[in-house]
């Protein structure tokens, strides 16, 4: 268990995670992209501070920032697209490709 | 090859293979247990870097997380509980490269990069020193992410509230048409008024 | 895997047996009390019971999610049992040692949600279903209690480890310096192991609920597991709130033991004196009452401890 393999399983994770957020129409699993791709800052995040920085109370703070927003993102997304879908009966991203008004 | 080299190999193996299986899978509901899955085991590596605190905090996190993702997946997707193939992508080939470019670049710097060696050692003060930073050094960082959280609980009501400005909950939250742009499927919550089961003649 | 955790899992899982037992016997007296009945045959009904359940035949349903389905009822033992496994015996002997013990505690009452809410879903019915999210909606609400009881008892300790928790009892328990955590601890244990007076997930008004397509095999793993979950909370509130291990004259799992055994009578009797309370008024009475005494509770926690 070195850094470069828990980096290494991190670039992957970054990786699917960008392929879903790119390629999901759906709004839902969008996010789920995205978070897949904030699992592999946090554990990116841990390895660093495990290995690189000697285990500095604020590399534990750090963690728990990307903890925080992860949840802040993942709760104001979901307002969102409730909000979304009540307005414009859109739960995929191609309905809302044209502006209206 | 110590004890804590196999169980790191086998919990990252679950992570990206989960990971993986999020976007491949029919069921809406496996997809984000699945996803609970690839977190539980990013929580089981933290547990294993020495970090006990923070594996435990993202183990409980993502629980509630994914539960709360599972049940807006139900709301939202048509295919709730995979019982038929389903295939929702858009700019596949697009999305496959990138993908494949940021994976293979950040490995490549993961593998090429010389980062300092600084090792923790796992002491047992490691969670009361996250304390003191938190509460002492970091106060300001600490409160700006509780009235963030604050602003985030109004915005969310203030966004999905049932009779808010962002749309009626029961004349908004309708199911789309069969055919786009149609009438919404399904019964009618407020066109049954004698309650017999059927809409009001 | 050495010896000694094979031990280690030995010494659990019977200590879950024994006081899953005992739930049982428990259970059958508070009925035959509330009944005004003479219990006969006690001792031995639960063995009954699980010996018809094992050559029942299990139901299927249309389509269900049957990887889910089967592995629900595992996973909600295996939180038991790790939940349990994270309690100290004795003054030395802790079979899940951590400096994050009570956090990990909360872990496992989350993933135990998902576990619920998957046995639910999985069987592709009706009432599973409405099962599954009434238990959902009220188990997040009192998660939220949950977290901040532990966090109070966490607080004389200065510790998050569970033996640190211990030795700050030794001087006054727990329940006598924060009153309010034992009762709010018991409705937390109540509502996750859907017990009694909140039963939301297996509740007779939907047929036993999540467990209402189930039968042979996976229903006895699913009482089992039940049960299992109702002895690893006591054993927390034990620990918790009545000094776990700690006692004059007989040895630490044997105090355990018996203040286990305590709580567990008292849970068992709730379960069957106290009507169960209606969905929507427990949601209400969760983020608007529970929540407020939560919070004065760990206020006094803090106060108790700066002091």
């Amino acid at each position: 268990m070195t850094l470069p393999a828990v980096l290494v399983v991190v670039a992957l994770l970054v990786g699917i995670g960008l392929y879903g957020a790119l390629s999901q129409q759906s709004f839902v699993m969008l996010m789920m992209g995205l978070e897949l791709m904030m699992n592999g800052v946090l554990l990116a995040a841990v390895g660093l501070w495990s290995f690189a920085a000697g285990g500095i109370p604020k590399g534990q703070l750090l963690v728990i920032v990307v903890l925080a927003v992860m949840a802040l993102e993942m709760a104001i997304g979901f307002a969102l697209v409730v909000a979304v879908y009540r307005e414009r009966q859109a739960d995929t991203t191609e309905a809302l490709e044209t502006l209206r008004g | 090859m110590t004890a804590v080299d196999v169980f790191f190999y086998l919990l990252s193996a679950i992570a990206v293979v989960a990971g993986w299986r999020v976007f491949r899978t029919d069921s809406m509901v496996r997809a984000s247990f699945f996803l609970l899955t690839s977190f539980l085991t990013v929580g089981g590596i933290a547990l294993l870097l020495a970090a006990p605190y923070l594996g435990a905090a993202v183990l409980f996190m993502m629980a509630v997380e994914m539960m709360v993702m599972a049940l807006f997946m139900v709301m939202f997707m048509m295919n709730p509980a995979g019982l038929n193939p389903m295939n929702m992508v858009h700019q596949s080939r697009f999305a496959i490269g990138a993908g494949v470019v940021a994976g293979v670049s950040l490995a490549v710097l993961a593998l090429v990069v010389r980062f300092p060696r600084h090792p923790v050692e796992p002491s047992a003060d490691l969670i009361s020193r996250l304390g003191h930073e938190l509460l002492g050094d970091s106060m300001l960082i600490f409160e700006s992410a509780g009235v963030a959280i604050v602003a985030t609980m109004v915005c969310t009501v203030v966004l999905s509230s049932a009779s808010g400005r962002y749309g009626n909950a029961t004349s908004g939250s309708r199911p789309p048409g069969l055919e786009p742009g149609g009438e919404p499927a399904g019964r009618r919550p407020d066109s049954d008024d004698d309650a017999d089961g059927g809409d009001d003649e | 895997m050495s010896a000694g955790s094979f031990i280690v899992l030995f010494i659990v899982g019977l200590a879950l047996v024994a006081g899953v037992y005992v739930v049982a016997v428990f259970d059958s007296l508070a009925a035959a009390w509330v009944a005004a009945r003479r219990p006969s045959g006690i001792l031995l009904l639960p063995i009954r019971r699980a010996a018809f359940l094992v050559v029942q035949q299990h139901n299927e349903t249309e389509r269900p999610d049957e990887a889910g389905w089967r592995l629900a009822p595992a996973l909600y033992l295996a939180l038991a049992a790790t939940g349990f496994g994270l309690i100290p015996l004795s003054a030395s002997f802790v079979p899940i040692d951590g400096p994050a013990g009570i956090v990990l505690w909360g872990a496992m009452e989350a993933l135990a949600i998902v576990a619920i809410f998957l046995h639910g879903w999985s069987a592709n019915a009706m009432l599973p279903l409405i099962g599954a999210y009434r238990f959902v909606a009220l188990g997040l609400s009192i998660l939220l209690v949950s977290m901040f009881v532990l966090i109070a008892a966490a607080l004389p300790a200065e510790s998050m480890r569970m033996m640190d928790l211990v030795d700050s009892q030794r001087e006054l328990w727990n329940v006598v310096r924060q009153p309010l955590g034992l009762p709010l601890l018991l409705l937390v244990a109540m509502t996750l192991s859907f017990w009694g007076p909140f039963n939301f997930a297996d509740s007779a008004d939907l047929a036993t609920g999540t467990a209402s397509e189930v039968s042979g095999p996976p229903l006895l793993v699913w009482k089992l597991s039940r049960a299992a979950m109702l002895v690893s909370f006591s054993a927390l509130a034990a620990t918790l709130f009545l000094g776990g291990w700690l006692g004059p004259w007989l040895p630490g799992p044997v105090w355990l033991a018996l203040k286990t055994v305590l709580i567990l009578a008292v849970l068992a009797g709730m379960g069957r004196l106290a009507g169960r309370v209606s969905t929507e008024r427990m949601i209400t009475a969760a983020w608007v009452v529970l929540l407020p005494i939560s919070f004065l509770h760990l206020a006094w926690a803090g106060v108790e401890a700066l002091s």
